[in-house]
Order: C-alpha cells, then structure tokens, then sequence
C-alpha cells in the first residue's frame, strides 16, 4: 500500500513480457495510422466514393463563395433583374447540392467508421480469447476493460469526423489557393506570410498534446481499473471500514488523471486562438493592402469582398487541419493502447500437424512431466497413467500443485519437459479446441454470468433443450430451489454472485457441467460450499456423472477421495504416494495420517 | 445537468474569468465587420487612404489582444472541465463506497465504471465547450443581430425572423439527441458488462472452450453499440446541411432585397455588403452548432446518469452520525430478527444470545439463509423486525463505523486486492505494525506458505489472487481478519478448501483469540468445538445448542453428523 502508484504495474512488467515491452513500433504515428486503416480497408470501395462526394463538396463550398461575390458585385454596381434572377437561382443550386452532398458523405463516413471502430473492438476481444491464461493473471481487469471502451471510443470519435474534415481541409486550402491567386496574386502573398507562423506555432503545440495525450488514456486506464477492482470488493471494503483510505488512494489516480487532462485541454485549446489570431490578421492585412490596392484601382471592392470571404476560407480549413491532426494525435494514443494488447504473443498455435480428438476414450498418461512457472519449479517428475473411466483424485497440502495439474491437461500451460499422452497421442499433436471440448470443468469459484440461470446451465452445451436443461438440474439437486426462485429457471443471475447462494452456485455449476457431458471431467474443490446432506445427493448424482468418464478431482473430504481408483499425493510439487485408498492406508505416509486426523476429528465429536 | 452545474460553480472564479475572456474575443470578431464597412464607405470610396491604414492597425491590434485573451481562456477553461470532473469523479466514487448490497443491486459494476469514466468525460467535454465556444455561439448570432441593426433594419429584420427557426430546428435536434445518446451509453454498459465477464471467467470460458460463443455474445452487444452509435450520430449530421442550406437561402434573400434597397434608396452599398457579411459568420456559426449540439446531448445524457448516482437514496444508517461509538464486549443478542430482500422472507424470528468470547457455530443447507444472517451483523444488511444487541445496546443506536472497526468478516468467497501480500493483510488494520502483519499470518496457518514464497511477503497478488491456491487466498483472508484483533470475527464458511489438518490447527488458534466467534462450516467436525450451534433450516433456527444437545434434541443434526460418520469409514 505504500506505493499504489508502481504496486499494480512493476511487478508485472518485471515477469512477463508483456504490455510494457510492447513492440515499439506501435509507438510511431504513422505505423498505427496505418494499422488503423487496415481495419477500415474493408470498405475501400465505399470509402472512395466518400472521398469523390468529398471533392464534390469542396468544389461546391469553393464556387459558392466566389458565385456570392460576382453577385454582389452585380447588385451594388448595376442592378439588373435578369442577371439577378440567373445569379439568384444558380446559387441556390450550388448551395442546395453542397448541402445534399455534405449530408451524403457524413452519413457514409460515419457509417464507414462506426463499422471499423466495430471491427477493431472484435479483433480486440478475439484476440483477448486466444490470449494464455498467464496474460489475465497479470492485468487488472478494469485496465483491459478500458482498451475496449476507452481507448477505442476515442478512436471512433476521430473517425466520425477526423478523415471528412481532413480531407475537405486540405481540398479546400488547395483551391482557395488557385482562386485567390488568380483573382489577386499580390494579396495572395500577403495572405500566406501567415502560414510560417501557423507551420511553428502547430509544431510547438501538437508536441504537447501528443505526449498529455498518451498519459491521459494511460491514467484512464487506471482510474478504471481502480475503480473497477474496488467495486468489486465493495463488502470487503465497507466491512473493514477502509473507505477513507481508498478513497485517498483513489484520490491520487484521479489526481493524475486531471493533471494529464488539464494540460491535453490547454494545450489543444491554443490552437484555435492562434488560427483565430491569425485570421484577423491576415483579414486586416487584406482590408489594408486591399483598401489601398482599390485606391491605385488595380483591384474592385468586390475583389475585396470576394478575397476576405476566401482568406475566411482558407484559415478556417487551415484552423480544422489542426484541430483534426489533434484529434488524431488522441486517437492514435488510444489505438496504440488497443493494439499493444493486439500484439501480445497468442497463446501458442497449435502445431502444424495437430489433429483434432474426437470421442475421446480418456486413457492419460503423464511422463515425467516437469512445469515451472515464472522461473520457480512448481512441478517436477510427474507420472501417473489414468485408463479410461478412472477416478483420479489429487490429494496435498495447499500449493503442492494439485490445480496445476489440472491446468496442464487442459493445455492453459505448455509443459518444460516430459510429455503427456492423451489416448497415447501426445497433447501437443492435439489441436485444443478438440481437446478442450472434451472436457468438463467445476471450479471451486463457480462463475456464473448476468443472464437467466438457463443460459447459465446451457454454457455447458450451447444447444442443450430447456428440457435437458432441467433434467441435469435434477440431478445436480438444483431443481428444488431453483423452482422456487419467483422466475425459477429465468431468474436472472448477477455475475457478482447476487440472486442466489454461494453453494447454490456450485450446485449450479456442477448441472452446467453434466450437461457438457464431457469425456473428461474436472472437479476443483467444487463441493467445498455445499453442506453435507446436499453434498451425498450430489455425490450420487456425480458418481453417475462419473461413470464411463475419466474424472480429476480435487478435494479434501475423505468421502470423495475414497472412492477414487487412483489417489496421487503431491508434496511440493512432487507425487509422494500413489494408489488406491487401501494402498495408501498401508503406506502409512501422508495419506494414512491425513485419514487418521480425520478419523480422530470424527470420534472426538462423538 | 443542473446537479453538473453546481459543481461547475465550485470553479466560478475561473469560469467568469475564462467567459469574460471569451467576451473579449467575441467583441473583437463583432466589430471586424463593422470597421470592414468603414474603411470600405470611409477609406476605399472615399479615397481617403488614412481612414484605412488607421483602421487596419486597429484590426491588427485588437487581433493580438483577442490572441492573448484566447490563450489565457484555455488555461482558465480546462480549469474548470477537468476540474468538474475531477470532483465528479471523485464524488461518485466516495457515494459508492457508502453504496451497501441493495445499492448495488441497480447498478452493476460495469454499470458504475462506465459512468465513473465514459460518462464524466462526457460531461468534461461539455464543460469546456461552454467555458469556449458555446455560449460565443448564441452570443455571436446576438450580437450579430443586433449589429445588423445599427447597420440597416429592413434587411436585419429578415435575419431576425429566420435565425430563430434554423435555432428551433437545432434545439429540436438536441433534444432527439439526448434520448439517442443515452442509449447508446447504455449499450457501452453492455460492452462492459461482457468484457468484464469474460475477463472474471476466463478460466471457465478455456475450460468449456467456450472461446467462439464469447466472441459472439460480444459481438452481439458491440453490434448493438454500433447501431445506436450511428443513429445518434446520423441524426446529428442532419443538423449541418439543413442549417447551411437555410441560411444560404437567407443570404440569397437578403441579396435581393438588398437589391430592391439599392434602387430605392433605403440602403448604401457598404450596408448591403456589412449585413451578407454578418450573415455568412451566423452561418459559419451555426456549423459550430452542428458540434456543440453533438457535444451537448451527449453531455446531457451522460449528465443524467451521473445525477442518477449521485442521487441514489442511501439508507438513513449509512449517512447518520449520531450513532453511539460504543467499545464491544462480544455479547450479542437476537431477538426476533426477521430479514427481507425484494419482499422475499430471508430469515424469519431468529432468538438466540452469545456470552463474549463464546464460539457459534451455525449449519444449515445451502440457501437456508447462513449468509444474511452473518451480514446482520456489521449491518450490511439491516434487519427487518426484531432486536440485536451488542452488550445490550440496540444495534440501530450505534455507530456504523466503529461496529464495523470491531467485527471482522472472511467473505466466503475470497476478495483479495491488486498488491503485495502484506498490503492485503494490513487491509484488516490500517497501520498494522510488520509484527501485527506476521502474527495474523501465523496465527492464520499462512506465515510459512508466504517465507515461501520468492518475496515472502513483498509478493504481489495479481487481482483477486489467481495465482495462490482456494487455500491459500482463504487463509490470507483470515488473516487480514485477524490483523485488527475484532471483537466479533465472522467465519462464513471460510475454511472449506482447507485440508483437514490446517483446519484443525487453525480452528485451535482461532478459539484461544479474545473475540466471539461466528463460525459458518458444513462439517461436524468444525462445529464441534462450538459453545453454541445455530441450524438454520429455511431462514428459521430449527434447532440451537451445543453439539451434545443437538445430537439428542436434533433430528436434522443427528442425519448430517451421520453422514459424515460414514465419511470416514
């Protein structure tokens, strides 16, 4: 707590090779305006007729301008009625196609970009699927959840209008240029010895934004995933009454996040007010140089009118151009924080010559398996061999590396050395989508999502009927009280474990995995909550799960260990006793001891 | 929104001066036009070049004073933006943390984390756009106006009568907005809520292989993000073109009546070029309004869930004061207690006393209310009916946070925190000396685990612990428990993943500690150490005494301890 600054990130970045020491090209402008693009290169066909509307547009806003001050110039001189009406109705033809034209382009374009932003939120997410387990153990959730509404809301909010602006920009810059050079190119002179000033007073302030920019999405970030973090434990918090303090330490996140902010906003507001600057004085500059160029009678007064209209028009994109670029520079410190996480390593691809595993029989075997994680051996010499149908129960001290082992057969970790066979193939020839599928889990955390306890159960198999739906729940004992729920089976469940108990969520979780009806089945410490008188119903009910499949359980009750085939005692990562129950007892190792502490605990309570 | 603007006026100081700096600017663009008439009718018709090199200096300086005073106002303007936010953010905060169970109920985390980010953002952006441009916009198009009148009234007057129907079009617009905006924050809320799932589930999702099946529940909520985002925004660029069209079309009006003017004699030249002048800027400002409509909607809509926070009713014993701050001794009593959660009886006449330093014990089936009745106690749910006494002083009478400082709850499922392992011990006890710290861990059968461990206990816990064992996070868990030395500790079956061994152990320790103990357990064998036995069937004690009276008195008691005989053979 000392340092809540550097506590949720160096330590992180010191193991794992991960978002810190990203791939340092995402850190140039260019490279991740282009990766942007190649989301949006989609709809190349559609983004070019955007872009030819868009020069219509432009040509359109040119034409109008300089159409009104022939106009002008027609009615103070000479007023005729014909000429007039012509005048009248052509204008009104540009200006109604340069509206009609204008809506065209913004209602493609945001179309257009809404669909990118849409693509890039679903590669993120993709991706966030493939990462390995290591990846989330390591992140604040609140942080990632932040690149995908953040980040990316910061990128849609350029797209909208960032490119239509920056084109129209740079088009209409182009031919204000040509018509004021051809209607005066002296005064055209004069109003470009403002562009240098521009040029290094942009250069000076986009240097600014860009870096607060960055620290902004960063401080984001964790102010997110602070928030989130906190939230989650809020009963933690209220019942240690640790209110002030956290709300200090919140304090010191938001602090930071307004810091960056207020100096992004000051800078990027400069910019504006030095456009705006900038215009008046090139305005000044034409009336002056104008009004007396008028006096010589080398120029009209319309002339002068027209070149104040266009002097608006050429600062006013000039003025956009900058505000754009800086919108960019937001967007790309948002996109550069998306596809830092879009470059993490995947979880790795399955071998070129990986097959898929069907109907698997689940004959396993472990040889000499060794697995450490973050340099520290957390498995060493593991062999066992599980035939097919067998109960396998993990027995050991916390930490010995029961859940390990668990998490190898389902490939979340690549073993360092020794192999493991899967119905004698090795895993890695395995794709892990096959393997995977085959194989049911209960964890001891009993996850459940925000939907109806239906859906729920269904995760186990998406195609599942209500009717299997609820014959499972039978089974698993969760019928009962989940027909007296008020809405039974479309109670809505909370992702944080409100609407129903803690042991009612593992009663929930162990239907869910009886309807995988897996091959392989895993039990982690998943009837630790559920009282005992349900637990023997449950157990009936898992024994019949049980039958025909090879299963992996882990837990502590003698009464589920017993009537394992196999009982593998881990010490520090080592198997220390193999056998049966009976086996074991006449060790008289661990194993005997641990039923004899139990056994005493019992009579004593006789 | 009115809520947002009483945070704005903790800022008045800077957002006078940024807005009056924003006048200056305004007034300068005003009278650009007007001195463009003059040196056009005075310098340039008049062939008096002095009028217009006066008047051109004149342009030119102003010019630099609005400079000066725009780039002060953005000081002064992101003062105020970040400064709403910052107290935003950081009262939504402080207001969820008095936020108890039933609060959370009608928010969801993700829920309050889009607000707490996405949403205040918005309201920033707001902010400063009113602190910059948006009051210059209405202002502008006033002034303007008015301007246009000093120069000619007929041809004002058709300004007046149009610019006010583009206005009723865009505020038409902005209150369209409003609602298409909301619901597309809502429907970040949905992104959230399915990230954050994945997230908290990505053992469950490998573990099914459920990869493809989240990539589609997300694509069905991002698409509907999609969707809304685009309807709000199409809506919003209609406003632009219809706008431009409208005041092209008044510009052409004015052209012609200018001409009729002409003729007659009603007007000069300079005038009908001063007032095609105004009305081009009212234009240009009305394109401003196309933006500031986009930012204001949202800002509104986001504005309205943050008051929704803000506003959310707390029950009256979270912001009372007056409670008593009493020292506990451990002796509780309840009597009659009933409980009730959207109208469903959880716990019903509950009766039972505890003598200090006494250990209860409490069984009962999943469901059967063991849970509530534990969060009674430090009133993270409050009672319905009946009285609970702590040494004979009404638990409503008391003070919310020195009870809370004397109970200590191990949550059944455990909630450890981003940092190293010694920050989530010292969480019990916020300035736990490093021999307090280690003696909880010891105490909780977790101290040699942590010497461990590669930085003992400088290890850092990734969020909520993944990597330590249900063990491991469960003994870590009672030791920040213990930490605080409580007068009451709260055991809500918080030793289920332990080995029987450690179980004992700890069980031993935990008795020898000054408190009174409520112990929550499914085995026998824990229970029977208890002085008193809770068995809950159905939010109703069925049965209570120690574990020798249960076993004669108890049929329920008697059927779950023989279960467990066989148990073990």
């Amino acid at each position: 707590m000392a340092e809540p600054q550097s506590r949720n990130q160096t330590p992180i970045r010191r193991h794992h090779h991960g978002i810190g020491t990203a791939p340092p090209k995402v850190d140039d402008i260019k490279s991740t305006l282009k990766r942007i693009w190649s989301y949006m290169a989609h709809e190349k066909k559609r983004f070019k007729v955007v872009l030819a509307i868009l020069v219509l547009s432009s040509a359109l806003s040119l034409l109008g301008p300089y159409l009104l001050g022939v106009a002008v110039d027609q009615v103070i001189a000479q007023p005729n009625a014909n000429t007039l009406w012509t005048m009248l109705s052509l204008l009104l033809g540009v200006y109604a196609f340069h509206s009609l034209f204008l809506w065209m382009q913004n209602y493609w374009m945001i179309d257009i970009s809404q669909n990118t932003v849409f693509r890039m939120r679903n590669h993120l997410f993709s991706h966030l699927q493939r990462l390995p387990i290591l990846f989330f153990q390591r992140r604040q959730q609140g942080e990632l959840m932040s690149r995908l509404t953040n980040d990316m809301e910061n990128v849609s909010r350029t797209l909208n209008t960032a490119i239509i602006q920056f084109v129209t920009s740079v088009l209409t810059i182009l031919g204000t240029l040509v018509i004021m050079l051809w209607l005066s190119p002296v005064l055209t002179l004069l109003t470009l010895t403002i562009v240098p000033v521009m040029y290094f007073g942009m250069k000076w302030i986009t240097k600014r934004t860009g870096r607060y920019f960055k620290d902004q999405q960063k401080h984001l970030g964790d102010v997110n995933g602070y928030v989130e973090e906190m939230f989650s434990g809020q009963t933690i918090i209220s019942m240690f009454s640790r209110e002030e303090r956290v709300i200090k330490d919140f304090e010191e996140k938001n602090e930071a996040l307004k810091h960056s902010g207020y100096w992004a906003q000051t800078y990027s507001g400069f910019i504006p007010k030095l456009m705006n600057m900038l215009n008046n004085v090139s305005f000044a500059i034409i009336v002056g140089a104008g009004g007396w160029l008028a006096l010589n009678g080398s120029i009209s007064i319309g002339v002068i009118v027209t070149f104040t209209t266009y002097s608006r028009q050429f600062t006013r994109p000039l003025n956009d151009l900058a505000n754009q670029y800086n919108m960019i520079l937001s967007a790309v410190a948002g996109a550069e924080r998306v596809f830092q996480v879009i470059d993490e390593n995947e979880e790795k691809q399955d071998e070129k010559q990986a097959q898929d595993i069907k109907n698997m029989r689940g004959d396993i075997e472990f040889r000499d398996v060794q697995f450490s994680y973050e340099e520290e051996q957390t498995l060493s010499h593991i062999n066992f061999h599980a035939a097919p149908g067998e109960t396998i129960a993990l027995v050991g001290p916390t930490g010995a590396g029961k859940t390990t082992i668990i998490s190898l057969l389902s490939r979340f970790y690549e073993i360092d050395e020794g192999s493991i066979l899967m119905d004698g193939k090795e895993i890695n020839t395995i794709t892990r989508d096959s393997l995977r599928s085959q194989m049911g889990v209960v964890l001891q955390d009993s996850t459940m999502f925000h939907t109806t306890i239906r859906e729920n159960l269904r995760y186990g198999r998406l195609d599942a009927s209500d009717h299997e739906v609820e014959e499972v729940a039978k089974a698993a004992h969760a019928h009962d009280f989940i027909s007296q729920l008020p809405d039974g089976y479309d109670t809505v469940l909370d992702s944080d474990g409100g609407g129903v108990s803690h042991g009612q969520r593992q009663l929930l979780s162990i239907a869910r995995a009886m309807l995988a009806d897996p091959a392989l089945l895993i039990l982690d410490e998943a009837t630790s909550s559920i009282d005992t008188v349900t637990e023997i119903k449950i157990n009936d009910a898992l024994a019949k799960l049980m039958k025909g499949r090879t299963s992996f359980v882990i837990a502590h009750r003698l009464n589920t260990i017993r009537a394992a085939d196999q009982i593998l005692v881990l010490q520090h990562g080592e198997i220390i006793e193999k056998g049966n129950h009976h086996e074991l007892q006449g060790l008289g190792g661990f194993y005997s001891d641990l039923v004899k502490a139990q056994q005493a605990e019992s009579r004593a309570s006789v | 929104m009115r809520k947002v603007f009483s945070y704005a006026s903790a800022y008045k100081a800077s957002a006078i001066i940024a807005i009056l700096l924003m006048l200056i600017e305004l007034a300068v663009e005003l009278v650009q036009p007007l001195l463009m008439a003059h040196i056009i009718d005075e310098g340039i018709m008049k062939e008096n070049y002095t009028v217009v090199s006066i008047w051109g200096g004149v342009l030119v300086g102003l010019s630099l004073l609005a400079f000066a005073a725009g780039i002060t106002n953005s000081f002064f303007a992101a003062n105020v933006s970040q400064g709403v936010g910052f107290d935003l953010r950081r009262d939504l905060f402080k207001k969820v943390q008095s936020f108890t169970n039933e609060n959370f109920q009608s928010y969801s985390t993700p829920n309050l984390v889009t607000r707490m980010t996405n949403d205040v953002i918005q309201i920033q952006n707001l902010v400063l756009m009113l602190m910059r441009i948006a009051l210059r916009a209405p202002l502008f198009i006033i002034f303007a106006l008015v301007m246009a009148f000093t120069v000619n009234v007929t041809l004002a007057f058709i300004l007046v009568v149009a610019v006010p129907l583009l206005g009723g079009f865009l505020f038409w617009v902005l209150i369209k907005g409003v609602k298409l905006f909301k619901s597309v924050q809502t429907r970040l809320d949905g992104v959230n809520t399915v990230i954050r799932e994945n997230l908290a589930g990505v053992r469950l999702v490998k573990g099914f292989n459920r990869g493809e099946y989240e990539e589609e529940r997300f694509h069905g909520v991002n698409q509907e993000l999609m969707v809304k985002n685009k309807r709000a925004l199409w809506l919003m660029e209609i406003a632009m073109p219809v706008v431009m069209l409208g005041m092209n079309v008044i510009i052409l009006v004015l052209l012609f009546a200018g001409a009729i003017q002409l003729n007659i004699g009603g007007a000069q030249a300079g005038e009908v070029v001063a007032i095609i002048n105004y009305a081009t800027r009212i234009m240009f400002t009305f394109s401003i309004f196309s933006f500031l409509i986009m930012v204001f909607s949202r800002g509104n809509a986001s504005a309205n869930r943050v008051t929704e926070v803000l506003d959310e009713k707390l029950p009256e014993f979270v912001t009372n004061t007056e409670g008593e701050q009493a020292t506990l001794l451990g002796n509780i009593t309840f009597n009659n207690v009933s409980f009730s959660r959207d109208r469903v009886e959880i716990l019903r006449d509950i009766s039972f006393q505890v003598k200090a330093g006494q250990m209860v014990g409490i069984l009962g089936e999943t469901g059967s209310g063991k849970t509530s009745l534990l969060h009674l106690l430090p009133r993270l749910h409050e009672k319905e009916k009946g009285n609970i006494l702590f040494d004979r002083m009404e638990i409503n009478e008391m003070d919310v946070k020195s009870l809370r400082e004397q109970i200590s709850l191990v949550p059944q499922e455990v909630h450890l925190f981003s940092g190293t392992v010694r920050d989530n011990i010292a969480w019990g006890k916020e300035k736990a000396e490093e021999q307090e710290i280690i003696e909880a861990a010891k105490q909780a059968e977790i101290h040699s685990f942590i010497t461990t461990l590669p930085n003992g206990y400088d290890t850092v816990l990734g969020q909520k612990g993944v990597t330590f064992s249900g063990g491991q996070k469960q003994r870590l868990s009672i030791a920040r428990a213990l930490v605080r030395k409580p007068k009451v500790l709260i055991l809500d079956d918080s030793t289920s993943a332990l080995d029987a061994h450690t179980e004992t152990r700890l069980l031993q320790t935990l008795k020898e500690q000054e408190c009174t103990i409520f112990m929550v357990a499914q085995k026998i064998s824990s229970l029977k150490a208890a002085d008193h036995i809770l068995v809950l069937h159905r939010g109703e004690v069925i049965a209570q005494g120690d574990h020798q009276q249960l076993l004669r008195i108890s049929p329920y008691y008697q059927e779950v301890y023989q279960s467990q005989q066989e148990d073990v053979m």
